[in-house]
């Protein structure tokens, strides 16, 4: 079984689940954390179980996970009372670290306890780790300025996307970049991520990463679908 | 002003560590800015990211160089729940520039070269017990049998399981820790809403244990109450020794976890056995401190004092948070 783990709002669960009907799938959201059914020691048990669709399900059963968001937020929570969704959207995502965390199998990304998938780095701290591995980046500046009464927000060049999924890099960018590419996700210990560039050309600049990359191209579905299946010539 | 001297603090002046930090430093004759995170509707902020790390803070007419700063103690609040800021309505501009200052100003501190008691990113494992539970008892700690369910029957028979049970909050807000009472069994139908954290009652006795860099203060607390923290009776301290042992423990978990000031809660059950129940990264040690006469504020004072180069470890722009995980990120210690 492959748990897609989202927010009970995002659409693109449904589509993978479509996409994938050959297998196994099973949706996760905010509700299924407000469904008895979820059983879970610290010492961990094989009669640990978890909650996929409102269903109770064998947490042995789960062969894969892919997880779409990095927390739970208050919004997800309309069955849950206004005066209590902050603290319950906390505990939640606490929840789901812990969760995430045991799981034996497949689990893109892996949960940290800044982001339910991967690590949270603001941009700034990607150009950093960028530019200490000796990658061309492109600046980043931010400000909060009283006479804008908000953060700036820097408009980012355009820009080239190269995507790694597990050991595939997908891009028609210049080979340099993508090793680079995969140089940023193995630093920041992830499988799954979009590294965008100044351009596709050799030399381009490293713009920004995101831990979500756009899935709706078929063939990038297809390299997370192995990656859940544990695919051992193409995953780690 | 630039003082590449400057040890700066953030959080309120009137919370208790903050005050006794400032007032070890200046007694050490150390260069003390205090920024009172009050003002944050008058605070600009600014950070370039890129070969360096560049920042500049304005608050009125004062402008501070980020970079010249040798070392910081963050305490901060939660900046929504600022009288001023709460005030100005959720979403108005003065609440997005609240939000927006404390996220560059977190952002720095994770990126800084300076010395930071502790990193945010450090921190964050506290927003999970169950996650940083796991990972104490890897290092050699015992941690209480629990059982997180979301089924009322599953938590009935884990009570009947152990006799006696106390339930907690699973994520680091704070929360009561208390005693599965008959009483509790008329909302153990709300179990369903979310799941709960439920574990075995350890007797023994209570230590806490504040890990400043190498140094360890521990002492010993005397309460009927389930959670001391919360008592109305009299709740009794004494300093005390650790074990060696235990002792290089709370330093090995609290070094692995990037953090240079932590405060552990243990119990050690009439049969010798040590277990630890949280890692707090941020912990209130004057109430400790004042009852026990420990000099923990100066510890902290020193480590601070110490800065970048003078500290034992140091993670420059690399502190991550604990690497239970896999894969976490540069630099973070496995």
């Amino acid at each position: 079984m492959i748990v897609i783990v989202a927010n009970r709002w995002d659409p693109t669960p449904r589509a993978f689940a479509s996409r994938w009907a050959a297998h196994d799938v099973r949706v996760l959201t905010a509700q299924d954390l407000s469904v008895a059914g979820w059983r879970q020691q610290l010492s961990g048990s094989d009669d640990d179980t978890a909650v996929a669709e409102r269903k109770s399900v064998p947490q042995k059963e789960i062969t894969g996970v892919l997880t779409l968001l990095p927390c739970v937020v208050e919004n997800e929570l309309v069955d849950i009372a206004p005066e209590d969704r902050r603290y319950v959207a906390a505990e939640m995502t606490a929840f789901l670290l812990f969760w995430l965390s045991r799981l034996q199998c497949p689990v893109l990304n892996r949960p940290t306890p800044t982001c339910l998938s991967g690590p949270y780095w603001r941009r700034e701290k990607w150009v950093r780790v960028a530019a200490q591995a000796g990658i061309p980046v492109q600046p980043v500046r931010r400000l909060a300025a009283l006479s804008d009464a908000s953060a700036e927000e820097e408009t980012l060049p355009d820009s080239t996307t190269v995507t790694v999924i597990g050991k595939r890099i997908f891009s028609e960018a210049d080979p340099g970049l993508q090793c680079q590419a995969r140089c940023l996700a193995d630093l920041a210990g992830v499988e799954l991520l979009a590294v965008r560039f100044s351009g596709p050309e050799r030399g381009a600049r490293f713009v920004s990463a995101d831990l979500f990359p756009n899935l709706s191209d078929d063939t990038l579905a297809g390299a997370v679908l192995e990656c859940l299946r544990g695919e051992p010539a193409r995953c780690t | 002003m630039t003082d590449t001297d400057t040890i700066l603090l953030w959080g309120l002046p009137a919370d208790p560590p903050v005050a006794a930090v400032r007032d070890a430093l200046q007694r050490a004759g150390c260069q003390v800015t205090l920024l009172d995170q009050r003002a944050v509707l008058d605070t600009e902020i600014e950070l370039r990211v890129g070969s360096s790390v560049e920042g500049l803070l304005r608050i009125r007419d004062e402008t501070f160089d980020l970079a010249a700063v040798r070392a910081v103690y963050l305490r901060p609040y939660d900046s929504r729940e600022l009288p001023n800021v709460a005030s100005a309505g959720q979403n108005s501009e003065l609440w997005r520039h609240a939000l927006a200052v404390q996220d560059i100003f977190l952002s720095w501190a994770d990126l800084t070269p300076a010395l930071v008691l502790n990193r945010p990113s450090a921190m964050a494992a506290n927003s999970s017990k169950p996650y940083q539970a796991s990972w104490i008892e890897s290092l050699g700690f015992r941690i209480p049998d629990t059982l997180i369910t979301t089924d009322p029957d599953m938590a009935l028979e884990f009570w009947r399981q152990h006799d006696r049970v106390i339930y907690k909050s699973v994520s680091g807000i704070r929360s009561i820790v208390s005693r599965l009472t008959a009483e509790h069994t008329q909302r153990f139908a709300n179990i369903a809403s979310c799941p709960t954290q439920f574990q075995q009652y350890v007797p023994g006795t209570e230590y806490r244990v504040h890990v400043v860099g190498e140094e360890v203060f521990a002492c010993t607390i005397i309460s009927e109450a389930d959670d001391y923290r919360y008592s109305t009776e009299c709740v009794d301290m004494h300093p005390c020794d650790l074990p060696s042992d235990v002792a290089a423990l709370c330093r090995t978990l609290v070094g692995l976890m990037n953090l240079f000031l932590a405060g552990l809660d243990l119990r050690c059950t009439p049969e010798g056995r040590w277990y630890c129940f949280e890692v707090n990264p941020s912990p209130a040690f004057t109430c400790f401190q004042d009852v026990t006469g420990q000099p923990i504020a100066e510890a902290v004072a020193r480590i601070l004092e110490s800065g970048p180069e003078g500290s034992f470890k140091n993670h420059l722009c690399c502190a991550e948070s604990p690497a239970y995980a896999a894969g976490e990120g540069v630099g973070s210690k496995r």
